[in-house]
């Protein structure tokens, strides 16, 4: 099958800021083209084929309609991995940034351990879920502060791609990407934490 | 995913959990996360400045059961080892002492990081005495 890619495959330019309703257009009209029940009576080869670029395309939509999985496959598709590992993909760019970041993310972890703890030893509920509301506006803070900085670097990395940027911008600007995403992950892991706690 | 028997050991009873003086001059501490899973790792030495031997270990983590294991055991290995030896600790030493599965190396990953930052960190600041 040839797709070289989801962005591609939809008859869309490579940015991030996509508009909803014009992918959910094109993503209805290719459903329709490739739909199996098209192909019912078509030889088997073809039969395979539009089953493939069925479920190629419902992969793809489901990738590009959700911010940050299209933050994640961008990154993949252009070569900046976001690959497991630890400090050696951390952050790259500004490493004082994601001490800080480390720093906070334990102490929130920290305290989250502590509420649990007096949750366990019997605490009033409105005591310890007042702690664990006082503990997530930081943490939400952060998350609204990166939510800017993705509509900023997405607009930027859209203006590159209009522009017909060089190499060297192009990589400066997604290696900040994978650096925002990387930090993005422990930040939905704690709100994660937290919210499991208070539906406690 | 099955754990072995010696990351559930690990997991259940971690050795050396808990903290040192950051402040204290005799002691580096490494702070290290895995930004994929969100696992962050705290791992502290204390060296004896006579010997340069690493008379105690903590660590605190938050993260799944191979990455507690991981740096429990790291902290065993530590103690009693100079700051040389406990940098030739490489992470594959911990994967085959805990049997650990391909898709939780990068626990043992983060806990070679975690040791060479607390070495460095101990290091920083001997050299800055």
């Amino acid at each position: 099958m040839v797709a070289p890619d989801f962005f591609s495959f939809l008859g869309l330019p490579r940015k991030l800021n996509i508009d909803h309703a014009d992918l959910e257009r094109r993503y209805r009209a290719l459903s329709r083209q490739f739909h199996p029940d098209y192909f019912y009576n078509a030889p088997p080869a073809e039969r395979r084929a539009s089953l493939e670029r069925s479920s190629y395309l419902n992969d793809a939509y489901r990738t590009l309609r959700n911010k940050m999985a299209r933050i994640e496959y961008l990154l993949k598709l252009e070569a900046v991995p976001v690959a497991i590992g630890s400090s050696a993909v951390a952050p790259s760019s500004d490493s004082r940034a994601e001490a800080e970041l480390l720093e906070a993310v334990f102490a929130l972890n920290e305290e989250l351990d502590e509420i649990r703890g007096e949750r366990a030893s019997g605490v009033p509920d409105h005591e310890w879920r007042a702690r664990l509301e006082r503990a997530r506006a930081p943490i939400e803070r952060k998350r609204a502060r990166h939510e800017a900085a993705f509509e900023e670097l997405s607009a930027r990395w859209d203006a590159l791609v209009d522009g017909g940027a060089g190499e060297s911008e192009r990589r400066q600007l997604l290696t900040k990407l994978r650096d925002r995403f990387l930090e993005r992950k422990y930040i939905d892991n704690l709100v994660a934490g937290i919210e499991r706690e208070l539906a406690q | 995913m099955a754990y072995s028997s010696k990351v559930i050991d690990h997991y259940e009873n971690p050795r050396n959990v808990g903290s040192l003086p950051k402040d204290d001059p005799n002691v580096g501490t490494g702070l290290v996360g895995a930004p994929e899973c969100g696992d962050v790792m705290k791992l502290q030495v204390r060296v004896n400045p006579a010997t340069g031997v690493i008379d105690e270990a903590k660590f605190k983590t938050f993260g799944c059961g191979s990455a507690i294991a991981s740096s429990s055991l790291a902290t065993e290995w530590l103690k009693g080892r100079t700051v040389e030896e406990a940098l030739a600790i490489k992470n594959l030493d911990i994967v085959n002492e805990l049997s650990l599965p391909p898709v939780k190396i990068h626990c043992s990953v983060l806990a070679e990081d975690a040791i060479r930052a607390a070495i460095a960190d101990y290091r920083k600041k001997r050299s800055a005495v």
